[in-house]
């Protein structure tokens, strides 16, 4: 299969920050693209009477979907954000191509100083 | 030397006679365009539905309720189309990287387009159809 080979290829390949971030943008893309289709779906089935859509919330609100929801679709959708605006920085900005690892690392410190308080909060809330 | 290369993944324009556009870059263009409005629209409904109302409150009640507002409506409307097609044409650059047999090829671009197809007929209409009431 192409695809263990690239995953096997991917962890033993010793690349830097511009490797690890396209790496991640792509897991954290497809993982987001699964849950949508997934979540397209939910929402279509308030198109049927209430307890429908109703009772599939059952499994939205347990704890287990709670956690993934947090630290997988959130942490996910937040770190394909602010990589993808660095991105379209280097894109439209050339020059600033030299710097892609030093912005690669002030965007984690961004990640972090943005996902820990919201994710706090939805914890709080969750509990 | 290296330098020249950085950041150059913009697919280049076609050009010549008779070639008006090029696919590949509008698709690279319709990227960042969409990336721009999900960054604002994906990112509010996340953080909206999980920690302005939370994910407890969520019920067919309150999306019944939510959806009495034609601006709703086309706020989910525009989040299902920009952020459906931003992952399908993701979807299909990824198909390309791994998949590389033309019949393997052709098999995940249809099924990838069969179900781009019917997640958006059946997203827009809940959200075009739904009586509130």
């Amino acid at each position: 299969m192409a695809a263990v080979a690239t995953i096997f290829r991917a962890v033993t390949y010793r690349g830097r920050e511009g490797q690890i971030a396209w790496m991640l943008h792509r897991v954290t893309g497809v993982g987001v693209f699964l849950f949508l289709a997934l979540h397209i779906t939910n929402i279509f089935l308030m198109s049927f009477p209430s307890d429908v859509f109703n009772s599939v919330l059952i499994f939205y609100h347990s704890v287990l979907f709670k956690l993934v929801s947090i630290f997988g679709l959130y942490l996910g959708v937040l770190y394909h954000a602010l990589n993808g605006i660095r991105v379209m920085i280097v894109d439209f900005w050339p020059g600033a191509g030299k710097y892609q690892a030093p912005l690669w690392r002030i965007q984690l410190v961004i990640f972090v100083l943005v996902f820990v308080p919201s994710a706090t909060v939805m914890l709080v809330r969750m509990f | 030397m290296q330098a020249q290369s950085f950041g150059r993944s913009r697919p280049a324009q076609a050009s010549g006679p008779g070639r008006s556009g090029n696919l590949e870059r509008s698709a690279w263009l319709f990227t960042r365009i969409s990336a721009v409005v999900l960054l604002v629209m994906a990112v509010f409904h996340l953080l909206y539905m999980h920690i302005a109302l939370g994910m407890d409150a969520i019920s067919f009640q309150l999306i019944a309720w939510r959806w009495q507002f034609p601006g709703w409506r086309l706020f989910d409307l525009v989040l299902l189309v920009f952020g459906w097609l931003h992952g399908a044409n993701g979807m299909r650059i990824v198909i390309d990287d791994y998949v590389h047999s033309p019949v393997g090829r052709i098999v995940a671009r249809t099924l990838l387009f069969a179900v781009t197809a019917t997640l958006i007929v059946l997203g827009a209409f809940v959200i075009l159809t739904f009586k509130s009431a």
